[in-house]
């Protein structure tokens, strides 16, 4: 330990008193300093080594935050992908007849989660009827619509209004919260298989739709690239 | 409406204000170095001037925004984007700081009060090197916010086209009560208060001049900063429990962290600068917390304002985020670096005799607030880190955030309660048993009371228990420091006041705050019910019996629906919603009836559909809740305090006075040493 | 014997009250205060930083009611938060998982804390001084005296 280590308070650290006044340019770093600085040499590389571990670590959180994508569009994920697709039972609210996801194997379905208070559900919906209507024929494809936090008089009008014929089913059951939705409008894909292969955040397109069904035909990966996107 | 002319007047006034701002700033830049460089005092002295033309620009931005705000001058941006022609007064002139731009208009203000102060206060000194670097920092973020306002936060863009009528208002949740016009002009006190003693830490750096006297000189600054950070926070913990309906006033999200970093090194900073200017000892520390706390700053408010993480309060994405970050970047490599230029010069002389001593007692206090700041910080930004990783998504979210400080928070709250009993340099057990017997029993004591009366669970009855053995021992060192000043012939102010007394008011503040926070987390009760006009239920000894709703009071920015709600069967309590015409959300207004034992806490959660239908009521009972607000008071009071020059004892300078092993009566006097450091230059 | 008594009965009535309280802390009962807890650690998807218990956004609103659509039907806790992990994803929840890259979050603290309060530990070691002569009685007298005279001194002022 340095010999002047021990001397606590050496009058030369203390503060300067008031009215003391330091003439420009002169370097008052204490005496006490620099006899530290002959005797033990070796802290101050510590500091340098300490302080380029903190710029590092520092610096890599920088690159990080740097890289990171707004929050806002970093949600097109979901853990259902390539899973089956949960139950969606019930009966339409246009047609009153039943209505179970698991008997329609063999089409695609694309599931549509909506609220007739949300603008772009407004938007998407002529698309969804167009959509619907191009594979109404060829019956290898359907919509259904499950109702997000709405009155179902409001969506009977809703469809009235704005066309649309495929089941509309009322969420009682938890089917929001089983298919992992987080707000309006969101849809998925369900292949004949009944497993899900994209989810889709927003608005969808007549367009986009039958271009992610032809990705999915093609094979999952192109589908979960595509989920992204729209 | 003043539309056309007026509409130019501020955008003209306003754009030249910034652009006097930041030529004010790069001008002030430019002269101090090069008087620095070139050891020109006369150059140094204009120093002064400059920091007063960017008070003038920023005064200037300021008025002129404030006054399209309130002639509701719709052909600005800023003012179309957030103000209404229909928000009230007190909200019209708070829409400064309720949406980015402003805000930044409002940050730079407050800075540029800060320079001027500096200025003033050194005015003396101006010449001195040091002054003159700290006050070339303060202008280089003063010039920093006045680019922000000119490049990508522009606050004086005019309306392209037609310019409309109204605007949406600001955001109904910031518009739904008063605190929230006091709320963030507190908190920008404190964040751009740290930029003073950081100014003046980094001058001592570049110029190696690392004795206290920076420390000295940044005392009040930081003290002020700190209090101001205090209140802040405190307000916006109420604002959320008033105005958010779910009975919550701290819910770990990143605008709160960000604001609570800067409040955890600042506090470590506050404690370990004692050891400091007693010892000498910890240099490169001290100014790490300085540096960190600035920075953190930054960081939080890149972290709120980017858009990088979402939260209820922080605003929308913006380019902004790239030029906030570019500055955390550039203030962590110079910071960095010069503390690695400097490493050799800041080597602590001085020795630690026993961990068992105030100096010990603080350099463990130090471990533990880095630690909280750590695992704060750490949870904040995790998830972006996990996911750069391996594009995993996860949340860091309460229950986190609970679980790991809660141990360091029982931990500094004993330390608390032991610190100040203990002595500078060692302690005998025996002096340490005479200090503490008190505290101790009335710890124990508030254990035994808290478990007689109900509370359940091990850690919240260590909080309790702690507690009291803090604030006991916060009490006990206070009435003797008062008297022992007293007694030396100080006034009955001037005995009370002073860093060690106002330090010890601020724990007792802390504890209450810990006790309350503890208590109205940890013993919440919570119902939901259906009521018919007439009928009551009863809640965890409560009665609330719905008596009817109110007709509908609207006006036009909102339509609000209230229930008269009447508690144990005296007072009415009105809980609301609140429908805004620009919100497709409805939104509460909770109504609390405030006790000094439990708040009963009421929300409307749904009208009746028809008239005389039900309605649906959320009651939450949270017992101290009420005390979270007195003891942030405490806290800023204690600051205040703390402020306010003590009794001036003569200092001794003799080593041995204070030395170990010295007679008890001494150890205590030398418990209250700190006050002898002559508090700097004034 | 005294002494030791002195300390030991304050930490003899702490451990007891303790035990007292921490009996009575069994987890909550009721299917409210269940579904309350669980809505605790859950987050509203659309309003990060919250908790599904203490947001009132839409999807929230639907999370809860699923929360106490399972308690309902007696699931347990984990039953619960596996099922809302399967449709949400681990982000659903505010506890961070414990395995994997995001375990860090819980590791390094401890980690760090652990290793500050060793470097503490080196430091009190290195910081002591050389055995210093201890005061001698002469020295105590010394330094009185001279704080007397201190004393008298600033009463004088």
């Amino acid at each position: 330990m340095a010999p002047g280590g021990g001397a606590p308070n050496d009058p030369a650290e203390v503060v300067r008193r008031p009215g003391e006044r330091a003439e420009l340019g002169r370097d008052d770093a204490a005496p006490g300093d620099d006899d530290e600085e002959l005797l033990a040499p070796r802290r101050g590389r510590t500091a340098l080594f300490t302080a380029a571990a903190v710029g590092v670590v520092l610096v890599a959180l920088v690159a990080v935050l740097a890289t990171s994508d707004p929050a806002s569009s970093r949600l097109a994920d979901s853990p259902l992908l390539g899973r089956r697709a949960p139950v969606i039972e019930g009966t339409s609210l246009l047609s009153g007849e039943a209505f179970d996801l698991a008997d329609e194997r063999g089409r695609w379905v694309v599931v549509n989660f909506f609220a007739t208070w949300c603008e772009p559900c407004k938007a998407e919906h002529p698309d969804l009827v167009r959509f619907a209507a191009a594979h109404e024929a060829p019956d290898d494809a359907r919509v259904v619509s499950v109702v997000f936090s709405d009155q179902p008089a409001d969506v009977e009008r809703f469809f009235d209004e704005r066309g649309g014929d495929w089941a509309v089913i009322d969420d009682t059951t938890g089917i929001v919260p089983a298919w992992g939705v987080t707000g309006v409008p969101e849809s998925f894909l369900v292949d004949p298989n009944g497993v899900v292969v994209a989810k889709i955040l927003g608005g969808v397109t007549a367009e986009g739709l039958e271009d992610l069904l032809v990705r999915a035909q093609a094979g999952p990966q192109g589908a979960e690239a595509e989920a992204s996107g729209s | 409406m003043p539309v056309g002319g007026g509409g130019l007047v501020n955008a003209a006034v306003g754009t030249a204000g910034v652009a006097l701002g930041l030529a004010a700033s790069l001008l002030g830049i430019l002269t101090l170095a090069v008087g620095l460089r070139s050891k020109r005092p006369a150059l140094l002295r204009l120093g002064r001037s400059y920091a007063w033309l960017v008070l003038v620009g920023a005064v200037l931005a300021t008025a002129a925004m404030e006054r399209a705000l309130i002639t509701r001058d719709f052909s600005l941006s800023y003012v179309a984007n957030n103000g209404s022609a229909a928000t009230p007064a007190l909200y019209n002139v708070a829409t400064l700081w309720g949406a980015l731009e402003g805000s930044i208009i409002l940050w730079s203000l407050v800075l540029a009060g800060f320079t001027v102060g500096v200025v003033v206060k050194f005015r003396a000194r101006l010449t001195d090197p040091l002054v003159g670097w700290a006050t070339l920092v303060m202008l280089v973020v003063c010039g920093f916010f006045f680019l922000l306002m000119v490049g990508p936060a522009n606050p004086f863009t005019r309306v392209a086209g037609a310019i409309p009528t109204s605007g949406p208002g600001p955001n109904p949740l910031l518009q739904n009560h008063p605190l929230m016009a006091i709320h963030p002009p507190m908190l920008y006190l404190g964040y751009v208060g740290f930029t003073v003693p950081f100014a003046f830490a980094v001058a001592a750096l570049v110029t190696g001049r690392l004795g206290e006297g920076w420390l000295a000189a940044t005392r009040r600054w930081t003290l002020l900063a700190w209090g101001f950070l205090t209140i802040g926070i405190g307000l916006g913990s109420w604002w959320s429990y008033e105005v958010l309906g779910w009975g919550g006033f701290w819910a770990w999200d990143p605008v709160e962290n960000a604001s609570f970093l800067p409040w955890l090194t600042g506090t470590a900073y506050l404690h370990s600068v004692m050891v400091q200017e007693r010892r000498g000892m910890l240099r490169v520390w001290n100014l790490s917390l300085l540096l960190a706390t600035f920075s953190l700053t930054i960081l939080g408010t890149f972290l709120t304002r980017s858009g990088v993480l979402d939260s209820v309060h922080s605003f929308t994405e913006s380019p902004i985020g790239v030029w906030l970050l570019c500055a955390f970047a550039a203030t962590v490599v110079v910071t960095v670096g010069l503390i690695g230029w400097r490493g050799d010069r800041l080597r602590s002389p001085g020795s630690i005799d026993s961990p068992v001593s105030r100096e010990g007692a603080f350099l463990l206090n130090n471990v533990l607030f880095a630690a909280f700041a750590f695992v704060v910080l750490l949870g904040t930004v995790f998830p972006l880190v996990v996911e750069a990783v391996n594009d995993e998504r996860i949340s860091v979210g309460t229950p986190y955030f609970n679980r790991m400080t809660a141990p360091i928070g029982l931990a500094l709250l004993f330390l608390m309660a032991v610190a100040p009993a203990l002595p500078w340099r060692k302690a005998s057990g025996e002096l340490l048993w005479d200090r503490l017997k008190v505290p101790t029993w009335f710890g124990v004591a508030c254990l035994v009371f808290a478990v007689a009366v109900g509370a359940r669970g091990v850690s919240p009855l260590l909080a309790f228990g702690l507690g009291g053995f803090a604030a006991a021992g916060a009490v006990r060192h206070l009435s003797m420091a008062t008297v022992a000043a007293r007694r030396q012939g100080a006034s009955v102010f001037r005995a009370f006041v002073g860093r060690s007394n106002g330090g010890m008011i601020v724990h007792v503040g802390v504890v209450v705050v810990a006790v309350a926070f503890t208590a109205a987390s940890s013993y919440t009760t919570s119902a939901t019910f259906t009521l018919t006009e007439g009928s009551s239920a009863t809640i965890a000894g409560h009665t609330v019996t719905y008596e009817g709703m109110n007709p509908p009071d609207v006006t036009p920015q909102r339509r609000q629906l209230s229930a008269r709600i009447r508690v144990d069967g005296d007072g009415i309590y009105e809980p609301a919603l609140n429908q805004f015409p620009q919100a497709t959300q409805t939104i509460g207004t909770p109504s609390v009836r405030v006790g000094a034992v439990e708040d009963v806490y009421l929300t409307l959660v749904a009208v009746p559909e028809r008239t005389g239908g039900p309605v649906v009521l959320g009651v939450i009972i949270e017992p101290l809740a009420s005390w979270l607000w007195v003891g942030g008071g405490i806290m800023g009071f204690g600051t205040l305090l703390a402020a306010v020059p003590p009794a001036r004892r003569r200092r001794t300078q003799d080593p041995v006075a204070t030395d170990a092993g010295a007679p008890d009566e001494v150890g205590e006097r030398a418990a209250d040493d700190v006050e002898r450091v002559p508090t700097g230059v004034h | 014997m005294k002494r030791a008594l002195r300390v030991a009965v304050p930490i003899l009535v702490v451990l007891v009250a303790l035990a007292v309280g921490a009996s009575g802390s069994d987890g909550p009962r009721t299917d409210a205060e269940r579904s309350q807890a669980i809505a605790g650690s859950v987050r509203c998807p659309t309003c990060a930083g919250q908790s599904i218990a203490s947001s009132d956004a839409p999807a929230a609103a639907q999370i809860r009611a699923e929360v106490d659509r399972r308690v309902a039907a007696g699931e347990s806790d984990d039953e619960i938060e596996a099922a809302l992990v399967g449709a949400y994803g681990d982000g659903i929840l505010l506890t961070p998982p414990s395995s994997g890259v995001a375990g860090l979050v819980w590791i390094l603290p401890v980690a760090g804390l652990v290793l500050a309060l060793a470097v503490l530990f080196v430091a009190f070691r290195r910081w002591r001084p050389d055995a210093a002569a201890p005061a001698s009685a002469a020295d105590r007298l010394l330094v009185a005296e001279a704080r007397r005279e201190l004393e008298s001194r600033s009463h004088e002022r």
